[in-house]
């Protein structure tokens, strides 16, 4: 049973991975056979053991790839050859070729086994990329959302103040550079700040300057990486959901400091507030459908990166304002701000 | 009263720098203003600040007194450890974005079992570092204020505990840039002024070591311990009742609570086995406590460099250098700053030989800082000036020991409880409390003594990995993991060993109780020899590489 775990362990990157010889050997050594090669679709990739001629096995294996079956072959020395088919999700994917008189049903059932773990290798590569890919349109699914917005800021003000339009607009510009970057997935605090800072100018305009800003940063948190785009949607949704609706002026604060080995970012507004209730079905995905953009997304990409304990805290209640707390530690392994 | 006044009016200014410290930037336009990056002048205050402990503020001069010149060599060295941090480790720690020793240890080898070994090491270094903090602070609080030591101790450990838990690290940076500020200020003003006022006879005396070993006036001293002392002349005390005791020379033992007044000119008692104040022992410019001076000034010297690059709360301020140049720049500046401070106990511990030497009878040179203002300056301007250099003291131990509690905590609930959500202000808490109970029965224990132990664990722990990490890329896991653990326990136990324990004679004493000499090349030659069994993992000449290129 430890032989064909460890197969399974020294499959785990397919056939192209590090440890195929030391499958080859333990498959030598499973089926007793004088040697094994493992093949994919382009010839031999591994093998252990005293091998036929290259010509031999290539023969073997055009027929295995012809017919998709096994096929099998007497030597000069009078011991035989056999090569069975390798499918992965049900394609061919290689063969197996065992020398020196070894049992038919044996090489099947070791080819199987292979087969197996070549296809959990695939999954799992597969698994991955979905993981990224997943990250990656999260990401994507702010954008839009806030180019509509500022776009329609601006158009605004083009007749009525075009000077502070051309500002405005060289400001998206720079904004857009930022969120449209290819530079990674991360960035620093610093570099997140100067994004809420573009938002931040643009909103204003929107709302007549009736907007009152308090931004506390201690320089030491200002270096720490974060992923993408964490404080500008928070900061986004305060805007739209806490200030937009209330009377009068409304006051946002965004303040960062040092807890130890966590870097924590509050982002704070007087507005309307919501109903905890409602707090708490919005970071579990379940909100009404167009309030469910900001926030999850978010809380989901940070526990993606961090772990289950760090997600957002968001402290609300009816007319009493949002607060929302970014609680990251300052160095997890891998997050590196390009 | 006023020394009271100071030390509230330090922790209430401090809090209130913390707490406020960073400027509220209040329109888009002061946006890049806020979030524009420390300076490196800043952060090299924000590092100096941070260091320099209740062990340079009080120790240094206590020990000058006590031990001689060759104590001089502790400045030396605690300088000396930036050069090896700008030279080794300041760089590449800020280009790895590793946070602490145990985030570095993560990023280099990958392996949460080395985090945790990691953070019990962070533990023990905070630990051994903390008490000696709380023991000055409850020295310098009982002192001024007059209450008991343990009152002082537990004191301070509510008010440091309290501070953080107000917010008062939030802005840590200006926090410890003003206690920078705040010590060298305190320190030097009064010392300055010390200089300026003793008049010329006590400066050649204190600069002439070979004039100071009789008291200069009728001085009363007070035995707060028992104690054994010897005389080397027959000296006529008297008594609080008036009466007078012949004391014939030879060793005499006085009882807790005994008071004998000196008259002019007698010769000061010295305690056993202490150097005779101002003799030739005391003038060599070596360390010496068991016979063999070169080795032991070796040997603490290559602990104090070495174990500051390896303390958790220094490491981790380059943090805030957004490049590894700045990290460096940072580094340089402070060795500068750091310079310019202990120019400072040198003076206090040069005129306390003259003017205070009772202390060293008293078993109480940790105070000698404190004292000397009022001994030297009769009168309000000496009240004055005991009032600042206490302040000083005490906002030396707030602002080192927040920052060793923080990185405690930080420890506790990082790395050693990883998984569970981090509560960092409980784990505060327990430091606290730890460090306090430990800090009780300490009273008698030199201030460095105890912060050479901290830096000798540091030296033989997270130096090696640090500079075998960043430097050899063949270090693996296991090697790594059995150099924490040999370094960690030998220099621990020798150390410990000598302070707790009786030590044999000779040669064994030096060796365990500065066992840096030997602890550290230990230390190495089992990392790089476990390391050379094992294989280093596939991605660690990535990682190196990340570590070195610009």
């Amino acid at each position: 049973m430890r032989q064909v775990h460890a197969l399974g362990v020294d499959l785990r990157d397919g056939l192209h991975g590090r440890s195929v010889h030391a499958a080859a050997k333990r498959l030598r050594r499973l089926l007793s056979a004088d040697g094994v090669v493992l093949a994919d679709l382009d010839g031999p990739v591994a093998g252990h053991g005293g091998r036929p001629d290259p010509e031999e096995v290539e023969s073997l294996l055009a027929q295995v790839f012809e017919y998709g079956g096994n096929a099998r072959t007497r030597l000069g020395d009078g011991t035989t050859v056999c090569a069975v088919p390798l499918t992965v999700a049900d394609e061919l994917a290689g063969a197996l070729v065992a020398c020196g008189d070894p049992v038919e049903s044996d090489v099947e059932a070791a080819a199987a086994l292979v087969s197996d773990s070549l296809d959990h290798a695939a999954l799992r590569r597969a698994r991955d990329r979905i993981a990224a890919a997943d990250l990656r349109t999260l990401r994507a699914q702010i954008s839009p959302h806030f180019v509509h917005n500022a776009l329609a800021v601006i158009a605004a003000l083009v007749r009525t103040d075009p000077d502070r339009a051309r500002h405005l607009l060289s400001d998206f510009a720079d904004y857009l550079r930022y969120g449209f970057s290819e530079k990674g997935d991360y960035a620093t605090v610093a570099d997140e700040l100067e994004a809420v800072q573009t938002y931040l100018e643009l909103q204003r305009a929107r709302f007549h300057d009736r907007l009152d800003i308090t931004v506390r940063m201690a320089p030491e948190v200002l270096p720490v990486a974060i992923p993408f785009l964490v404080v500008q949607p928070i900061v986004e949704n305060a805007i739209r959901h806490g200030l937009e609706r209330k009377e009068g002026r409304g006051h946002i604060s965004v303040s960062g400091f040092g807890e130890g080995p966590l870097c924590v970012i509050e982002i704070e507004d007087d507005g309307v507030g919501m109903h905890p209730e409602l707090a708490r079905s919005l970071l579990a995905g379940t909100g009404p459908e167009s309030r469910s953009i900001g926030l999850a997304n978010v809380d989901q990409r940070l526990r993606a990166v961090y772990g289950p304990e760090y997600g957002l805290v968001i402290e609300t209640a009816l007319g009493e304002g949002t607060k929302v707390t970014v609680r990251v530690p300052r160095f997890t392994r891998g997050v590196v701000a390009q | 009263m006023i020394s009271v006044l100071a030390i509230g009016l330090v922790v209430v200014t401090s809090l209130v720098v913390g707490i406020y410290g960073v400027r509220a930037a209040r329109s888009t336009s002061d946006f890049l203003v806020a979030s524009r990056r420390v300076s490196p002048n800043w952060n090299a205050m924000a590092i100096a600040g941070e260091y320099l402990s209740a062990a340079s503020v009080l120790g240094l001069a206590g020990l000058l007194l006590k031990n001689g010149l060759g104590t001089m060599w502790y400045a030396v060295g605690f300088c000396a450890g930036y050069v090896a941090v700008v030279a080794l480790v300041a760089g590449p720690m800020r280009r790895s974005g590793a946070f602490t020793v145990p985030d570095f240890a993560e990023y280099r080898l990958g392996a949460p079992r080395l985090r945790k070994l990691c953070g019990f090491v962070v533990l023990v270094i905070m630990l051994l570092y903390l008490v000696p903090q709380f023991k000055g602070a409850g020295v310098v609080l009982a002192l001024v204020s007059g209450t008991p030591y343990w009152v002082g101790v537990l004191l301070a450990g509510i008010v440091v505990s309290g501070s953080i838990a107000a917010g008062g690290m939030r802005s840590a940076t200006y926090v410890q840039a003003f206690h920078y500020v705040i010590k060298l200020l305190f320190i030097a003003v009064p010392a300055i002024y010390l200089v300026a006022y003793a008049g010329p006879e006590v400066r050649a005396q204190a600069l002439h070591p070979e004039w100071g070993t009789h008291f200069p006036e009728t001085t009363p001293v007070e035995f707060t311990v028992d104690t054994r002392f010897g005389l080397d002349e027959p000296v006529t005390v008297t008594a609080p009742d008036g009466t007078t005791i012949d004391l014939a020379a030879g060793d005499h033992t006085a009882s807790e609570g005994t008071r004998y007044v000196f008259p002019e000119g007698a010769a000061v008692p010295h305690p056993q086995g202490l150097p005779d104040l101002g003799g030739e022992r005391w003038s060599t410019p070596l360390l010496d406590s068991g016979g063999y001076p070169l080795f032991e000034t070796w040997s603490t010297l290559l602990a104090i460099t070495l174990g500051c690059m390896g303390l958790p709360h220094v490491i981790m301020r380059f943090h805030t250098s957004p490049t590894a140049r700045t990290a460096r720049r940072v580094a340089v500046g402070v060795i500068a700053l750091l310079g310019l401070f202990y120019l400072f106990p040198v003076v206090y511990g040069l005129l306390g030989r003259v003017l205070t030497p009772q202390l060293v009878l008293l078993q109480g040179t940790d105070t000698v800082a404190v004292v000397l203002p009022a001994q030297a300056v009769p009168g309000s301007a000496g009240t004055i000036l005991t009032a600042l250099v206490a302040a000083g003291a005490f906002g030396a131990f707030l602002s080192t020991s927040s920052g060793l509690l923080l990185a405690l905590a930080g420890g506790l609930s990082h790395d050693l409880f990883q998984g569970s959500v981090p509560r960092l202000r409980l784990a505060v808490a327990v430091g606290a409390c730890v460090a306090v109970l430990l800090a009780l029965p300490a009273e008698a224990i030199d201030i460095n003594v105890l912060v050479v132990w901290a830096f000798t664990v540091a030296a033989s722990t997270f130096c090696p990995l640090l500079v075998l990490g960043i430097w050899w890329r063949r270090l693996t896991l296991p090697g790594a993991a059995s150099g924490l653990i040999v370094g960690g326990v030998t220099a621990t136990g020798a150390v410990g060993w000598s302070i707790l324990l009786p030590t044999p004679p000779g040669w064994a004493t030096v060796l365990l109780a500065q066992p840096a000499a030997w602890t550290i090349p230990l230390a190495f030659a089992t990392m790089m020899a476990v390391s050379r069994l094992t294989r280093p993992p596939d991605w660690a000449e990535h990682a190196v590489l990340r570590l070195h290129s610009p």
